[in-house]
């Protein structure tokens, strides 16, 4: 049995369905309205701004497209963030919008995505001893070079495809993590 | 960026101050055209779609309000980062502005726009690194040379202005540390 869709998210999947003909800037809120077979004040009700649009928009694409596999360890960390970028390649219109999102002024509260968290947990593990500022930078720096954004300024700024953005992640990471003492880490 | 006339000045920089007041780049033409002093259809003129407007926008933010001095040597980049974030932090909604346009593809922004430098200094004093080394500090220093960086840092770690600096710089370093001791003489 197909379980029922709310409005909101029904707004969502039709505009995902839009997004593979046209941007997002593209998709009005008439022919939103159109394609789900509601009217455009309905989705005003849901989404009063573009902003707000946009922000649930990614988070719906990602849960539905861009899953992050779990990682504990670092060598698994790289390995989910090699996984996301090549399902980014494999739908750049959707993964362009999860860029987006993450630059846009906050519409609402915003939590920290889960890859952040995952990180951070990973870090409390790989090297517990290791002082405050320097695991906020670190995490800071891993989370920025696996993220949508550094994707995307590589795909549209260098040309790169999945496997060349791979490649600079991985050496993007190793500098990052060669600022620490070897001592820092635990069992490895 | 190709020269603006005094009219589209007067549009992107009341647009932009628009911003600012609003919080939003929801303006509409009209308040626009009544901040610059002009007709309503002078801004549709000149830019006929919001894009349009936005991208400019976002362009002339860059070089004006956020224009950095030149660095003379890739290893001063940190230290131009650590004043870049500085700046996006005093100007908020004009930095999202910014970071926003950059990540629309090959419709928005160019995400890069320091590649050119960034590949001159390099070029310049580390010419011994394979293709796919310099390929990659170069997308590294880019991408860590820009608002998406203030963006995420402060979004997703709440990071006030001297944390971000700090961080930002700190990577920047790190990047800089597998080339440090390969200059040319």
């Amino acid at each position: 049995m197909e379980e029922p869709v709310d409005t909101a998210t029904a707004i969502l999947a039709s505009a995902a369905v839009l997004l593979r003909e046209r941007t997002f800037d593209d998709i009005s809120y008439r022919a939103l309205a159109d394609e789900v077979g509601i009217s455009e004040r309905t989705i005003y009700r849901q989404y009063p701004t573009r902003a707000h649009l946009i922000a649930a928009l990614s988070n719906w694409i990602e849960q539905a497209f861009f899953p992050l596999p779990p990682f504990v360890t670092v060598s698994d960390f790289r390995a989910a963030v090699h996984e996301r970028f090549r399902a980014f390649d494999a739908s750049p219109a959707y993964a362009y919008v999860g860029a987006r999102a993450s630059a846009i002024s906050p519409t609402l509260d915003i939590e920290p995505a889960y890859i952040t968290r995952a990180i951070e947990a990973m870090l409390d593990v790989a090297a517990p001893t290791l002082n405050r500022r320097d695991r906020r930078r670190l995490a800071a720096s891993l989370r920025y070079f696996s993220s949508a954004m550094f994707w995307a300024r590589l795909r549209t700024g260098f040309d790169m495809d999945a496997g060349e953005i791979c490649d600079a992640f991985d050496r993007a990471v190793g500098d990052v993590l060669a600022k620490l003492l070897d001592a820092t880490w635990a069992e490895r | 960026m190709t020269e603006l006339s005094g009219t589209q000045v007067a549009i992107l920089a009341a647009y932009a101050e628009l911003i600012e007041e609003l919080g939003s780049d929801d303006v509409s033409n009209r308040v626009i055209a009544r901040r610059a002093g002009i007709a309503e259809r002078t801004v549709f003129r000149n830019y006929p779609t919001r894009v349009d407007l936005l991208l400019a926008t976002a362009a002339w933010i860059e070089a004006t309000v956020f224009a950095r001095e030149e660095s003379h040597s890739i290893f001063d980049i940190p230290l131009a980062i650590r004043d870049a974030m500085q700046r996006y932090d005093a100007r908020p909604e004009l930095a999202h502005v910014v970071a926003e346009t950059a990540m629309r593809g090959v419709n928005g922004a160019a995400p890069s726009p320091g590649r050119a430098q960034l590949e001159r200094l390099l070029d310049a004093e580390v010419p011994s690194l394979d293709a796919a080394q310099r390929r990659a500090v170069i997308a590294a220093l880019s991408h860590l040379d820009s608002v998406g960086t203030w963006v995420t840092f402060r979004r997703e770690f709440g990071m006030d202005r001297r944390d971000i600096a700090d961080t930002a710089a700190w990577a920047a370093e790190a990047v800089l540390d597998s080339i440090r001791d390969r200059v040319a003489r």
